[in-house]
């Protein structure tokens, strides 16, 4: 735990790194962002959303978990009028068949299935098949496809993938905290396609502000 | 000879708002029931070509007593005017009491004396005209064309023309609205949910195979099902945009018999569209790429049989200080203009995973902290944490609610949201 002395949190702008970040999501090709609980993913899929849904694209996000919250994802800066939330209530293969669906539905700016809840994992294998219906669907559209998980699912059908892990968590106050401030996560490319010695780079650190 | 044109109007004397919509049917009956050539003219109004009818109905001044007796049957005080025109026929039948007629070519002389008010001028055209000094359509007729324009450009010719009793445009002829409507009787009971979704779908075929046909497509599907115990069991539902793709219908279709399935064998089912004409639009050039409205709907069909309707849509954040106060709207339309984002610069924000619903925590307390969470997602040490902070709302209505929020870092870093009510810990969310 790091304790801030700033006495209000800094603006919530995020490092240009973050952009360089978000613009390696290639269109037409299945991404994957991994990582547990508190690395920093979701925020990442969040920004993702915002990135899509801000200049005016419509974006989908199928929430595997309903784990989705609308209020974090306008913080990140996504419109809302332009997202369609699809709750699958733990269903996992009407999530990869919504998605399926989805993306293959042109239009579509982004395209994001959200499978980040562990225990949904533990309950269902998922099939390598699924995942290459998804690689297969994604090469027909030229939207971002993007699957959020807490590990590796698609393996070589991802053409990006991207990995988080949490480093630090952040608060605000003194002597004791007294407000949580944000996470910093380091973000490392595990698999890219458009750049394969991308692998081998150092970690992008972010700092995830509340 | 040269057919004459005659046209009668048929003019309800006294409407009242609730009885509109059954006056237009009630006219058209009496119309029709005379002339194959209506038009259907606004409320309590209808045009009929009357031209050739005397070897049916007799006279003119029969026809017009039939009618003003057809529609007094249906209970409508109505008068009839009969002359060479619409402007005429409707000008004798607001003047006029019970049936008038205007002999063919007296229509000019018949229209001079009427006042200018029958010809439904605007506010401003009526002051205007009567600052001129004009009472009559007459005076109106009389005036020179080439002057009457200068003043009052291409509107004020058509005024002077129907005053004239010019009026060549030919009737409207009203159509009885097209029905798209399939029925199916297998002979045998269907008994399971799949079996009668399959015989829909064949109507579901037909019926958007007619609607394509005609350039229809239709924004309300109503199904019905006859019962083996003679009931019937009926049910609608509504696409997203009005379409006429078989596979989305049937989609739909499904999602709608699934919510309401059928408490017994069904013996026969019909299938209604209700048409509707859509306009092609032009996407701008300068817009981002977006699902054109029926692959979209098509789209949200599929997932609403997949998922159930109320599963998907668009957030809407309430304005409340509830947790997860959010609803989902199930249309997405979104707005035709992009809003200007600015690309490059993205908020770093630090997302929330909700519990849906939050998950009963046992949480151990120490000089009133959180200090161990126990709960069937997480069960860990509390290495931080931070709170309360109280939060409550809604103690005007039935729904009071208030609770303790706090902020926990567990022993592997997991960063979470806890809620305490009062009586029971929460497991409210996870922040990633």
């Amino acid at each position: 735990m790091a304790i801030s002395n700033e006495s209000l949190p800094p603006p919530g702008w995020g490092p240009r790194g973050l952009d360089l970040l978000l613009d390696a999501f290639p269109t037409g090709q299945l991404s994957e962002i991994v990582g547990p609980w508190s690395s920093g993913a979701s925020s990442l899929l969040l920004a993702l959303v915002a990135r899509a849904t801000a200049p005016g694209g419509l974006a989908a996000f199928v929430d595997g978990g309903d784990a989705f919250d609308p209020a974090s994802a306008v913080a990140a800066g996504a419109d809302l009028s332009r997202l369609l939330w699809v709750k699958c209530g733990g269903r996992l293969r009407a999530a990869f068949s919504a998605t399926d669906l989805l993306a293959r539905c042109p239009g579509f700016a982004l395209v994001a299935l959200d499978l980040g809840e562990p225990w949904l994992m533990r309950r269902e294998p998922i099939a390598p098949a699924l995942c290459l219906r998804l690689k297969i669907a994604a090469e027909q559209s030229t939207a971002i496809l993007v699957l959020r998980a807490p590990h590796r699912l698609a393996g070589s059908a991802a053409a990006l993938a991207v990995s988080l892990r949490r480093l630090e968590s952040r608060w605000i106050g003194l002597p004791h905290p007294t407000r949580l401030a944000g996470l910093s996560s380091e973000t490392r490319i595990l698999r890219s396609r458009a750049h394969p010695a991308a692998p081998t780079s150092g970690g992008l650190v972010i700092e995830w502000r509340m | 000879m040269a057919d004459v044109r005659r046209i009668a109007c048929l003019l309800v004397r006294e409407q009242t708002p609730e009885r509109e919509s059954g006056i237009a049917r009630k006219l058209l009956e009496v119309a029709l029931a005379h002339s194959p050539r209506v038009e259907e003219a606004g409320a309590g109004l209808v045009y009929l070509d009357v031209a050739g009818l005397r070897g049916l109905f007799g006279d003119e001044g029969q026809i017009g007593r039939r009618l003003v007796r057809g529609a007094a049957d249906r209970g409508l005080p109505a008068q009839v005017g009969v002359a060479g025109s619409r402007i005429s026929a409707r000008v004798a039948a607001r003047r006029g009491s019970g049936v008038t007629i205007v002999a063919p070519g007296d229509d000019v002389a018949y229209l001079a004396s009427a006042p200018l008010a029958l010809l439904d001028l605007s506010a401003e055209m009526v002051e205007r005209l009567r600052r001129w000094g004009l009472r009559t359509l007459g005076e109106l007729a009389a005036l020179p064309a080439a002057a009457l324009c200068e003043r009052l450009g291409s509107e004020g010719l058509r005024l002077q023309r129907l005053a004239r009793g010019e009026d060549p445009r030919p009737l409207r002829l009203w159509a009885p609205p097209p029905v798209f409507e399939e029925s199916i009787e297998p002979g045998w009971a269907t008994e399971t949910l799949d079996a009668l979704v399959d015989l829909l779908a064949r109507l579901v075929e037909r019926v958007c195979q007619q609607l394509e046909r005609r350039g229809f497509s239709a924004d309300r599907f109503q199904w019905a099902c006859r019962l083996a115990d003679h009931t019937v069991h009926e049910g609608s539902f509504s696409p997203a945009v009005p379409m006429h793709e078989a596979a989305a219908i049937t989609a739909l279709l499904r999602a709608s018999l699934d919510s309401r399935p059928p408490r017994g064998a069904v013996e026969a089912v019909t299938l209604r569209a209700h048409p509707v004409r859509v306009a092609a639009a032009q996407d701008s050039l300068t817009e981002r790429s977006r699902p054109s409205p029926r692959t979209l709907a098509a789209a949200l069909a599929r997932l609403a049989a997949l998922l159930g309707a109320r599963q998907l849509g668009v957030p809407v954040l309430l304005d409340s200080y509830r947790p997860d106060a959010v609803i989902i709207d199930p249309s997405l339309h979104p707005p035709r203009s992009p809003e200007t984002g600015v690309r490059g610069v993205t908020r770093a924000a630090l997302a929330l995973r909700r519990l849906r619903p939050p998950v009963a925590a046992g949480v151990t307390l120490t000089a009133g902290r959180p200090v161990h969470l126990r709960s069937d997602r997480l069960t860990a040490r509390i290495v931080a944490s931070v709170g309360p902070w109280r939060a409550s709302g809604e103690w005007w209505t039935e729904r009071p609610w208030i609770h303790d929020e706090w902020d926990v870092e567990l022993g592997d870093g997991t960063l979470c949201r806890l809620a305490h009510d009062g009586s029971t810990w929460w497991l409210e969310a996870i922040y990633d």
